[in-house]
């Protein structure tokens, strides 16, 4: 299997360790990445708030390119799968599609009919691919909490792949890889990204909701596949230690870098020196 | 003086779906917008979407509300309704609404005419210079959004997190471009006026 691979903003710069881990995981199970060529940001949870328009174009052209590629579209960031995945349905709309382009046409890029698909890479990981047999290094005892925030899974008619509500593919490659899952009631609760910035309190007060509650589950680390999330449970993790006046030190890892693991590959390969929350709680409880 | 008929039938008069209470103008904005706010008349009043919302406890409208004054063309309130602004785009109140309304979808379009109309906040000014930076290369670059929109004083706050990024190679203090950056821009902002 072959995919157009769209890192976006984030994997190339603070979610470095996603892209890392996406690539060698998805070489390591056969799955052959190309990375699309001249990608631009999707516009992610704001743009089309500003302009429905813009938006929709911002995300279209990415889809527009992989198109040309005649191929599936995979992201890993679960912001570009989401708005992709949302800009190739509103292709299939007459309308839609007559706005949108207009407006890639003046950027020299064209619609084509040939429709793709646009996919997660939790989705392939969990409805495509068999991981369990590949398990070589199972993480006994490694209590994960894994949190889907927002867009990896609503809304359903744009996802459709796992529950908007009761998400649990995750859950299932953390057990598949070997790992105890809690229930970790807040899942599917918003960390507040988008307004992480224009109303720090507000984001700060619902990450630390998520972050309480990962904690008095006694999870070793939260396991995500959304940049935007990580930014508020792990860069953000200091910040709001200092504001509440507590300590978390809980690792945050990306679904791509457990498997990795639990595949045998070596911590260094899959990107994890990169966290700012050490993971080393994490490696030492495998033994690693 | 008689007392305001509250009740008719069981249903509180102020919720109810009357037709001649509806004033099409500002749904067919919303609907002219784009997305899929088309279903905002299908909007029963059950509260589902407040129910579940991420922000419900700051905001001063809740959605199944701002919904009904989105039926009833009540534009002053909307607009300066501050849920416009705690809304995260999380689409919780979308995935279970039982008729279809998509209010995420409708809180969207009503932002993107409230900054058509002028309103401005520490959110408008954030998303605005969001897609001016995104339209200016094609991808984003975070030092710059940080330092347009919070001045030196978000780039000191931030300068520790900054310099951690950088030692792990995560953050290049050189910003990422598309091959035609200066088209993007153009059709982009082209489309953004209209
Ligand atoms: S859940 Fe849907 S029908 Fe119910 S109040 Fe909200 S928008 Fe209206
Ligand atoms: S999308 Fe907005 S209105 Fe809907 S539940 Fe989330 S925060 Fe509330």
């Amino acid at each position: 299997m072959k995919y157009s691979y769209y890192p976006g903003c984030s994997l190339h710069t603070t979610a470095k360790e996603f892209d890392i881990s996406t690539k060698v995981v998805m070489e390591e199970l056969g799955i052959e990445l190309k990375e699309l060529e001249d990608w631009s940001c999707c516009g992610g949870s704001v743009a089309a708030g500003v302009s429905h328009d813009v938006g929709m174009a911002m995300a279209a052209r990415n889809v527009a390119l992989a198109q040309k590629q005649n191929l599936d579209l995979l992201a890993s960031c679960s912001g570009c799968y989401n708005k992709s995945a949302r800009a190739a349905k509103a292709l299939e709309n007459e309308t839609e599609k007559d706005r949108i382009n207009t407006i890639l046409s003046k950027m020299g890029i064209s619609v084509s009919d040939y429709n793709i698909r646009v996919r997660n890479v939790v989705d392939v990981l969990v409805n495509d691919l068999d991981i369990s047999s590949r398990i070589k290094k199972p993480l006994t005892g490694l209590k994960v909490a894994c949190y889907y925030g927002c867009l990896l899974t609503r809304p359903a008619d744009i996802t459709g792949w796992d529950s908007p509500v009761i998400p649990m593919s995750m859950d299932k490659l953390a057990q598949a890889c070997g790992a105890e899952v809690v229930d970790f009631r807040s899942k599917t609760k918003c960390c507040g990204g988008p307004i992480l910035v224009s109303k720090q309190e507000v984001a700060f007060e619902l990450t630390k909701k998520l972050l309480d509650e990962a904690k008095s589950l006694d999870a070793d680390c939260i396991v995500l596949a959304c940049p935007l999330c990580a930014t508020n449970l792990e860069l953000r993790q200091p910040d709001i230690e200092k504001k509440y006046n507590v300590s978390y030190n809980l690792p945050v890892l990306y679904i791509t870098e457990i498997i990795g693991l639990a595949l045998g590959i070596k911590p260094g390969k899959l990107g994890i020196n990169k966290h700012i929350v050490s993971p080393k709680s994490v490696l030492a409880k495998l033994g690693i | 003086m008689v007392a305001k008929k509250k009740f008719l039938f069981g249903l509180k008069a102020d919720r109810q779906i009357d037709g001649d209470k509806m004033n099409r103008e500002f749904s067919d904005r919303v609907m002219a917008e784009g997305g899929e706010g088309a279903a905002i008349a299908a909007c029963m009043q059950c509260g589902t979407c407040s129910g579940g919302c991420t922000n419900i406890d700051r905001m001063d409208m809740s959605p199944r509300t701002l919904i009904l004054m989105v039926q009833r063309g009540e534009w002053e309130k909307v607009l300066k309704s501050n849920s416009l602004w705690l809304c995260t785009t999380c689409y919780i109140c979308t995935s279970r609404c039982p008729r279809g309304v998509r209010p995420a979808d409708v809180i969207e379009a009503v932002k993107a005419i409230a900054i058509r109309q002028g309103i401005e906040n520490d959110s408008t000014r954030f998303n605005q210079i969001f897609v001016e930076l995104v339209q200016k290369r094609g991808i984003l670059f975070e030092p710059e959004l940080m330092q347009k929109y919070g001045g030196l004083q978000a780039m000191l706050e931030q300068a520790k997190l900054g310099i951690q990024l950088t030692l792990k190679g995560k953050m290049s203090p050189f910003p990422a471009k598309i091959k035609n950056p200066k088209k993007f821009n153009e059709a982009l902002e082209k489309a953004g006026k209209q």
